[in-house]
């Protein structure tokens, strides 16, 4: 469709999103899901793919109905999540477990229309849960982001996670 | 080792020694009694529909490829190269013309013959007998509707025998509906830190930790209104269902209200107005109790040692053990042909929401599973037992069904019989010693009918 690049986007938009970015680790690290949904698009998608290893030469066909998911998510559906969580009942998570986001690897791209932006990072999700269990989970992502009244806002992400087998026995988590 | 194992064990009160979780021993003797001579899951013919198709997996321990052949007929290998041992696949499934080795070239065709060595004039003289070096077949494979098994042990029984009255259960999934069934999406694979016993009996019979290991995810999703599966379990209507054990080592645990399978689907519409378009087909292909009150409901089907799935909430598994304080669990999410499109899709998509790598009940067994398998280890709890003792002794025949039958979905009755099983197989040096049983079978009461 575009027959040249975009220009990239203003510093400053760099700097916001890239400060959205590391806010929002920092306020689910916090267990601040409140804060965490008000960040998100009323549109929001939020997914990962499940996925297989497969020989680069393999010709088999897609799946009938896809890989199936880790997460497929609107807004209602992160909500539902972050309720669970919040019932009071999720023993798992209680007494709290540590857990830390580390976002690198940003890049803001320029995008249409053009009061949003496209975004990749890189996550690094630390779990220390009961005693000295330690989990540590990366995975890329692609955004997209928003500029809405003054604030960014995440309207779609698409998360890659980096294990074929998941090595934890939870993921009462968000990337 | 008998000695032990007959103390280690009591089925009859409920009892079992936590050294069961924890014991090396115990293990390696679990992969040649257990893993070794029982039929394990391989693969439904749905995942590897076309010659070539091939679907890697694990019996006990051992790495295991499983192939479609040129005639439609399914074989299955250790995937290991006879050279020297390399694992000669490392994609979790495809379609191949021939495997070839990484190591030093060797490649395998599909029915397993060795069909290429790397100068084999030049280095073995043309005195390699090829016919000597193919893959290391599956002693016995074989499939019942879609399910395809595997079986180390020739002196097994057949896997007809072997499922026995288990099969009036699967039946209410492969056979419900003439178009038979599907496993749908990737494999989900996730690491426990659990034995491998532990999550079969918390499926194959514990109902009583639904309304409080799984309150969370109950308070946030159920859409329906069910008596049976209260939040704190309080109020659990204790007659809701049946516990069926007594099938050679197979057990059940089944709602019988005809939906309750689909109570966590945040929208259950589509699916219940498919389980009432064809509920009289149902009910004329397998009966009025089967396609009345299971099909649809919530039910647990558990074939010893390791598979298990759940018609109704849609999710099958099967668990691989990797050393006795650990496994990998695989799940799918399973449908039905006949179903309309949308209706697979939302299967698939709901499973993955409530008993995915990320499933709003899937994430509140792990870590209660882990932490029983670690307080196993101590030198204390080592010398310790727990206790499958709910409801002991009142079980017994129902009208209608096969096994030995205690009523509700609360009762520990299908755990003691799991655990009866292990020991049957654990203490038994062949095939020939492990009793066959499927206790009140259909077909006995209808004799005593007649
Ligand atoms: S180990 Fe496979 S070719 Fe040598
Ligand atoms: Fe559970």
């Amino acid at each position: 469709m575009l027959d040249r690049p975009l220009a990239p986007p203003p510093v400053e938009v760099i700097v916001a999103v890239t400060q959205a970015l590391h806010r929002e680790a920092r306020l689910l690290d916090n267990e601040d899901f409140e804060g965490w949904l008000a960040m998100l698009g009323k549109d929001v998608s939020y997914r990962l793919e499940l996925k297989s290893r497969r020989f680069r030469a393999d010709r088999s066909p897609p799946l009938p109905f896809g890989p199936g998911v880790i997460f497929n998510e609107d807004l209602g559906r992160l909500k539902m999540r972050v309720d669970r969580l919040k019932s009071g009942f999720v023993w798992a998570e209680d007494p709290p477990n540590y857990i830390r986001r580390a976002v690198s690897n940003v890049e803001v791209l320029a995008t249409q229309p053009d009061n949003e932006v496209r975004v990749h990072s890189v996550l690094v999700m630390h779990r220390n849960r009961i005693d000295g269990t330690t989990r540590l989970l990366t995975a890329g992502r692609t955004d997209l982001w928003r500029s809405e009244g003054g604030a960014w806002l995440l309207t779609a992400r698409e998360i890659v996670l980096d294990h074929s087998v998941l090595p934890d026995s939870n993921l009462n988590a968000f990337f | 080792m008998n000695d032990s194992i007959a103390d280690l064990v009591d089925s009859r009160t409920g009892r079992q020694s936590r050294s069961i979780y924890a014991s090396e021993d115990i293990y390696r003797q679990e992969l040649e009694r257990i893993f070794g001579r029982c039929w394990l899951f391989l693969v439904h013919t749905s995942q590897i529909p076309k010659p070539g198709d091939y679907f890697r997996t694990f019996m006990g321990e051992d790495d295991v490829i499983v192939i479609r052949q040129k005639d439609g007929s399914i074989k299955a290998f250790l995937n290991s190269c006879t050279h020297r041992g390399n694992r000669i696949c490392r994609a979790d499934r495809g379609n191949a013309r021939a495997f070839t080795c990484n190591y030093h070239g060797w490649s395998f065709s599909p029915d397993g013959a060795l069909s290429g060595v790397p100068l084999e004039n030049e280095a073995y003289f043309g005195e390699l007998d090829r016919t000597k070096f193919g893959l290391i077949p599956v002693t016995k494979v074989a499939e019942y509707k879609g399910l395809v098994f595997g079986c180390w042990d020739a002196n097994s029984p057949s896997l007809d025998d072997y499922l026995g009255d288990a099969k009036f259960f699967l039946d209410v999934w492969l056979d419900a509906m003439p178009g038979g069934s599907a496993l749908l999406g990737e494999t989900q694979k996730m690491v426990l830190g659990t034995n491998w016993k532990l999550p079969v009996e918390n499926v194959c019979g514990d109902g009583y930790h639904l309304g409080w290991a799984h309150a969370g995810a109950m308070a946030a999703v159920q859409s329906m209104d069910l008596t049976g599966l209260s939040v704190g379990n309080s109020g659990v209507d204790l007659d809701g269902g049946l516990s069926v054990a007594g099938m050679n080592g197979h057990m059940v645990l089944s709602a019988l209200d005809g939906v309750s399978g689909y109570a966590f689907y945040p929208d259950p519409k589509p699916i219940l107005e498919y389980l009432e378009a064809n509920r009289q087909t149902v009910i004329d292909r397998l009966g009025e109790v089967r396609g009345r009150q299971v099909w649809g409901a919530q039910v647990n089907i558990t074939i010893f040692p390791n598979l298990q799935l759940l018609p109704g909430l849609n999710w099958f598994r099967v668990y691989h053990p990797k050393g006795p304080g650990q496994i990998e669990q695989w799940t799918w999410a399973m449908a039905e042909n006949d179903m309309p499109e949308a209706v697979k899709a939302q299967i698939l998509e709901n499973q993955c929401l409530t008993f995915g790598l990320a499933g709003l009940f899937d994430n509140d067994d792990g870590d209660n599973l882990t932490a029983c398998t670690e307080q196993s280890r101590g030198w204390r709890t080592a010398q310790m037992d727990v206790y499958t003792n709910m409801a002991v002794g009142r079980s017994g025949k129902r009208e209608g069904f096969p096994g030995d039958i205690a009523a509700g979905l609360v009762s520990e009755h299908n755990q003691r019989y799991f655990y009866r099983r292990w020991q049957e197989h654990m203490m038994a040096e062949t095939w020939a010693e492990v009793p066959t049983y499927n206790i009140n079978s259909l077909t006995e009461q209808e004799a005593e009918h007649a």
